[in-house]
């Protein structure tokens, strides 16, 4: 799994180019993803839809339905960030800032602060107009710069966004506008939830079907060949200011669309909406998912959301973390019995350990589990669990909780580099160990802090081990 | 004109300037050398500050402290420059080192990762409230000059003296020293000087040590000046760091420290003046937007800021 | 082509059905007055228990589970407390809300805590009929009828800023004032209630804003003129109120800082002279609250608590009190805790009594102002 990362790049042999296409059969998911490219794409559009409009009659609970919405609307956060960091391979961290200017618009027409309540079949197509002329305003400063300063850009831009949003009268800075009307549609107004969650069905139904037509046209291609390599591009006599700034509005746009969407759904917008968190985890989302491929775009933001809410309450995280590890477990270690081994002998070294400190230092195990009930009865025997290690601030009191959490972090890191696959298993019983306390102890009590947590660490560790996520195609830049 | 106003003003603009300054010369250092940007570098100025806080209470806090006031200050930001320059190669090795020779955007969105872990973990670790380093409680803040129109704390001085020392240092090291050599060679072009014979990942390493510990002084000096600290307060400092390193020249270390220096006075200036200028249509709120049309200004007109060089593209 | 045509005809056809079938259901199903058995009853408890806020959140959590186990203790009742985190956002807090909502035992809602989750949720709950009663929302327009189940036991911002205006101008006769907000939802409209109040008395007024996690003010220091007496900053940080006395101190102005209720803490802001006003009276400093705040200590093992804690606490009284007075023929609905609740008229641990008018706020509520000299607190007002 590692082999490629040990090698010193040599000069002349680009490493990285000739063991691409070996390292892409190597890689999880890969039959997966050629079975799925070779069904027809209204097909699969259907196949993933229509089981998906099949969701609110089979929840009945208005919480389910809401995450429901929320996941559809991430979905088509994702599908527009694609296009800019998929596709065009440009790092738009303003992103978000234009999924807030389509709500602040859609507002601007629609709410009782207004004054006004356009048709929706008018204000969505004009909120979505406007954000994509926006974002290419904001492209044409920022189209002379390279990839890394577009960043700061669109990133300061973000910021500037905020300022203006929370210091100007006309948008009722930091309370927001909270009287948004509901979509209405030729006299109709859309107020059920069920309603929401299909109009917001309908419109990821659409952008994808329009990306996926823009994706396969001549301007599909050159995005990509400008991706690859711009110069190449540029002397390939194709516009790559024109095609940057396309890719970029298009993006925009279809931000302002779910903004449009989440605007009246939600009946009300406030700045502290649209922050730094939001834009990482729709970051998150194209990244795992796979940068460039619609489907996994997707899929990236359902696990991502699904995730997120389930590490809500510590009751369901104690599900997800066990089982993540687990399975995690099972897909990456081969053969087959090198994980059950694994977790075979933790839980003996755990129970060992347990023993040990219980008659060594009793209060170090002394403490109660708080995650779902029938799990805290398994670990509450096995893992190092001190008593008041975290204070009603949700905070580690004293030294030990804070050391124990870096010495997880730092053992992680150092088992990376351990080069024997034998000792690097071997590492990883205490390591396992010392994660489940540390989960225990730490992380459940305060689980917001945890997921976020969780996905920076899970951006950094698909980087370096997985680039192109769960679905995306390996890129190979040639230096 | 209001000559105390104007003299407050440039004392602030002077002391933010230079913190700016030390974050935009580790930005500055690892872009020369990476082509990288360093999206984390804000929040290892926050881990800084925090070890700088750790170490304060450790040497008995601002109320009661075990060692004399100077030699606790130095402590406090040797301790955060060890720590955040073990961070920084722990970074380097760990989230960019694998992604060298992968697509540009892969490190980018590592750095991503990197900052929002790092701002998470402190969060877990020490909560969301602001920390106080209690420093009107070391030293009063009526101890300092008081010369007319010109106010001026004693521990503004200190930072600034310190973050002048830290700068002239580091121009020692780089322009008299063989691993200074050694990292200008690098800067200009990795591969010759990977075949001259130059260990260019330990150059790398040695940057990003310099780099973050720079980084991790400025966090202390932040806390020390400004009295509190939180898990967020590395986004801005980055940002502004950030745009300090582009108006100075990005991979000019004296650009570094005048393009901290002008982007410190303009914000201060900026907050100061800017309710006068528009006829009290914008607040001092809106001082971020003068330094963001600064940035795209100098993007436009003269991308490669005050002391760079222009960028010549080899193919 | 032909293949991306169908594509395209195939996904909007599906589309517009899709659509179609949506507006068709119009009306949201009418929340059903849900009955619940009266032996497994839970409050709701809606704050930020993480994220940026959660020292305010994990305070009021504290009170409220101290109000419970004292309640039960008292009247062999069996409440329960359910947590929703809003983690200070409003659309979280919007579907922590639809989760309390759907909880069938959840019969009243301690929160929100701030007032952006209570925009996002008041609505929710009326649907159902479901009470929520805020130990610390205090924005004004929240108790303007739009809310029926919404109800708060401290008083709001337009008492705290005329509170304000008057201490400053007849108390202190000042005549020059400078007001900073720290640009959130409370700060704005409490520094601009407070501005016009000031320039209503013939005061000479300048307005300022910092960001909400600025920690430098020594550029807006250098805009105080020296003619200031006061600066009003409305701040929902007490360190950031420390610092901001300390520069001006720096700089040689002779203002001195008046915080509103967000910068109380006697442990953060302690400058030489200031003035800080605060929604309830410092449990601490309230003699005949002496038994409850040893009881309170040894319950959370001395847990440092601020004035956030014991109104929610209150809060939570006020709710158990009124489902238990719901549920006196052994079964409870959400709309008769709520008429309960209406009827409430309990002593207050914080001194006098919690009757609530007809919007839901607390009647004769009103704001507390202290002076601090040296880092000491003494009630003047």
């Amino acid at each position: 799994m590692s082999s490629e990362r040990q090698m010193v790049p040599r000069i002349g042999v680009d490493q990285w180019v000739a063991t691409a296409e070996e390292r892409r059969l190597r890689t999880l998911g890969v039959r997966l993803d050629e079975a799925v490219a070779r069904v027809p794409f209204a097909l699969r559009l259907l196949g993933i839809a229509l089981p998906v409009a099949l969701y609110p009659v089979l929840v009945d609970s208005e919480y389910l339905l809401q995450v429901g919405i929320d996941t559809l609307v991430f979905v088509l956060l994702g599908l527009g960030l694609n296009v800019a960091v998929g596709w065009v391979g440009l790092l738009d961290l303003g992103y978000v800032a234009f999924f807030g200017l389509g709500a602040y618009l859609y507002a601007a027409v629609a709410s009782e602060y207004a004054g006004r309540h356009w048709d929706a079949l008018v204000a969505v197509p004009a909120v979505v107009a406007a954000v994509a002329v926006i974002g290419f305003l904001l492209g044409l400063p920022s189209r002379r710069l390279a990839g890394d300063y577009l960043a700061i850009v669109t990133l300061f831009f973000l910021q500037i966004f905020l300022v203006v949003l929370i210091n100007s009268g006309f948008t009722r800075g930091p309370n927001g506008i909270s009287n948004v009307l509901p979509l209405e549609v030729l006299g109709r107004q859309a107020v059920s939830l069920e309603a929401y969650f299909y109009i917001t069905l309908a419109a990821c139904v659409v952008v994808a079907t329009a990306l996926y037509l823009v994706n396969h046209s001549r301007t599909g291609r050159a995005w990509r060949a400008l991706r690859e390599d711009e110069l190449a591009a540029e002397l390939m006599t194709m516009p790559t200011n024109r095609l940057k700034l396309l890719g970029f509005a298009f993006g925009a746009g279809v931000a302002g669309l779910a903004g449009a969407l989440y605007a009246p759904q939600q009946g009300a917008v406030f700045p502290a909406n649209f922050d730094l968190v939001l834009l990482i985890t729709v970051y998150a989302m194209v990244v795992l998912g796979g940068a460039g491929n619609l489907f996994g775009v997707a899929v990236g933001a359902v696990i991502v959301t699904g995730s997120l809410e389930a590490l809500r309450s510590p009751a369901d995280a104690s599900w997800l973390f066990y089982g993540a590890l687990t399975v995690t477990l099972l897909a990456v270690l081969r053969p087959w019995w090198k994980a059950p081994a694994l977790l075979a002998a933790t839980v003996v070294f755990g129970l060992a350990v347990h023993e040990a400190v219980e008659a060594a230092r009793p209060s170090l195990v002394a403490g109660t589990p708080v995650g779902q009930a029938w799990i805290d009865g398994l670990v509450d025997g096995w893992v190092l669990l001190p008593e008041n290690i975290v204070t009603g601030d949700g905070l580690p009191s004293g030294a030990l909780g804070r050391l124990a959490y870096l010495a997880l972090v730092a053992s992680v890191l150092a088992l990376t580099l351990v080069r024997s696959s034998r000792w690097r298993l071997v590492g990883l019983v205490p390591v396992l160990y010392l994660a489940a306390s540390v989960w225990e102890s730490l992380l459940l009590p305060q689980p917001a802090v945890a997921r976020y947590i969780l996905i920076g660490a899970m951006l950094v560790a698909l980087m370096a081990f997985r680039p192109q996520g769960l679905f995306g195609r390996p890129r190979v830049e040639i230096v | 004109m209001d000559w105390d106003k104007l003299v407050q003003l440039l004392v602030n603009g002077v002391t933010l300037g230079s913190v700016y300054a030390l974050v935009a010369l580790g930005f500055s250092m690892v872009y020369g050398i990476l082509k990288l940007l360093n999206l984390a570098h804000g929040d290892v100025l926050m881990v800084g500050a925090f070890i700088g806080w750790g170490a304060l209470g450790w040497l008995g806090g601002a109320q009661d402290p075990r060692v004399a006031v100077w030699l606790l200050i130095l402590l406090m930001v040797l301790a955060a420059m060890a720590g955040c320059g073990l961070l920084g190669v722990a970074i380097e090795r760990f989230a960019y080192r694998p992604l060298r020779r992968a697509p540009r955007i892969a490190p980018l969105i590592s750095a991503l990762g990197v900052s929002f872990f790092l701002q998470n973990s402190v969060l877990l670790l020490f909560g969301s409230e602001f920390r106080s380093y209690e420093t009107f409680d070391l030293v009063d803040v009526e101890i300092g000059i008081h010369w007319g129109p010109l106010n001026v704390w004693v521990i503004r001085i200190v930072v600034v003296a310190a973050a002048l020392a830290m700068m002239v240092a580091l121009w020692l090291l780089v322009t008299r020293t063989k691993l200074g050599k050694a990292m200008r060679a690098t800067a200009f072009d990795r591969e010759a000087a990977a075949m001259m014979g130059i260990d260019v990942d330990r150059v790398i390493v040695t940057t990003f040590f310099i780099g973050s510990a720079l980084a991790g002084a400025a966090g202390v000096l932040v806390g020390l000046i400004f009295g509190q600290i939180n898990h967020f307060m590395g986004f801005g400092y980055g940002l502004k760091g950030f745009i300090a390193a582009v108006v100075g020249g990005i991979g000019s270390m004296p650009g570094a420290m005048l393009g901290g220096l002008f982007i410190g006075v303009v914000e201060a200036l900026s907050i100061g003046y800017i309710e006068d200028v528009t006829f009290g249509r914008l607040g001092s709120a809106f001082s971020d937007l003068v330094v963001f049309s600064i940035l795209v200004l100098f993007m436009l007109l003269r991308p490669q800021g005050f002391l760079g060089r222009p960028e010549v593209k080899k193919v | 082509m032909t293949k991306g045509l169908i594509a395209t005809a195939a996904a909007g056809l599906a589309a517009a059905a899709v659509v179609a079938t949506a507006v068709a259901k119009t009306s949201a199903p009418a929340g059903a007055s849900q009955v619940a058995q009266c032996t497994n009853v839970s409050l709701g408890m809606l704050a930020p228990l993480t994220g940026p806020a959660a020292f305010l959140g994990q305070e009021q959590l504290s009170w409220v589970r101290f109000a419970v186990s004292k309640f039960n203790r008292q009247y062999g009742t069996r409440f329960k407390v359910v947590l929703a985190d809003t983690q200070l956002s409003a659309s979280l807090a919007r579907t922590a809300g639809r989760r309390l909502n759907a909880n069938p035992n959840v019969m009243a809602v301690i929160g929100g805590s701030t007032s952006q989750s209570v925009i996002s949720t008041a609505g929710l709950f009326k649907r159902t009929g479901l009470v929520s009663i805020s130990g610390s929302a205090t924005r004004v327009d929240l108790t303007n009828g739009q809310f029926p189940t919404f109800f708060r036991v401290v008083p709001h911002d337009g008492i705290q800023a005329p509170n304000i205006v008057a201490f400053l101008t007849k108390r202190l006769r000042v005549d020059n004032v400078v007001v900073i907000d720290s640009q959130d939802d409370y700060s704005v409209p409490l520094a601009q209630a407070i501005a016009r109040g000031l320039r209503r008395a013939g005061v000479e007024v300048s307005r300022e804003s910092v960001a909400a996690d600025e920690t430098d003010f020594s550029s807006i220091v250098a805009n105080v003129s020296g003619a200031a007496d006061i600066v009003v900053f409305a701040t929902q940080t007490a360190s950031a109120a420390q610092t901001l006395s300390q520069q001006l101190r720096e700089q040689g102005k002779r203002a001195v800082v008046f915080g509103t209720d967000g910068a109380y803490s006697p442990t953060q802001f302690k400058p030489r002279l200031g003035y800080v006003s605060s929604f309830a009276n410092d449990l601490r400093f309230l003699p005949s609250a002496r038994p409850l705040v040893r009881e309170y200590n040894r319950f959370s093992r001395n847990k440092p608590f601020g004035t956030f804690g014991p109104p929610s606490y209150m809060a939570a009284w006020v709710a158990m009190t009124a489902i238990r007075a719901a549920c006196a023929d052994g079964r409870a609905t959400r709309p008769e805790v709520t008429e309960q609740v209406r009827r409430t008229n309990v002593p207050s641990i914080l001194g006098g009594r919690i009757q609530f008018t007809r919007n839901g706020d607390v009647r004769g509520a009103k704001f507390y102002i202290f002076r601090v000299t040296d880092g000491q607190y003494r009630l003047v007002g």
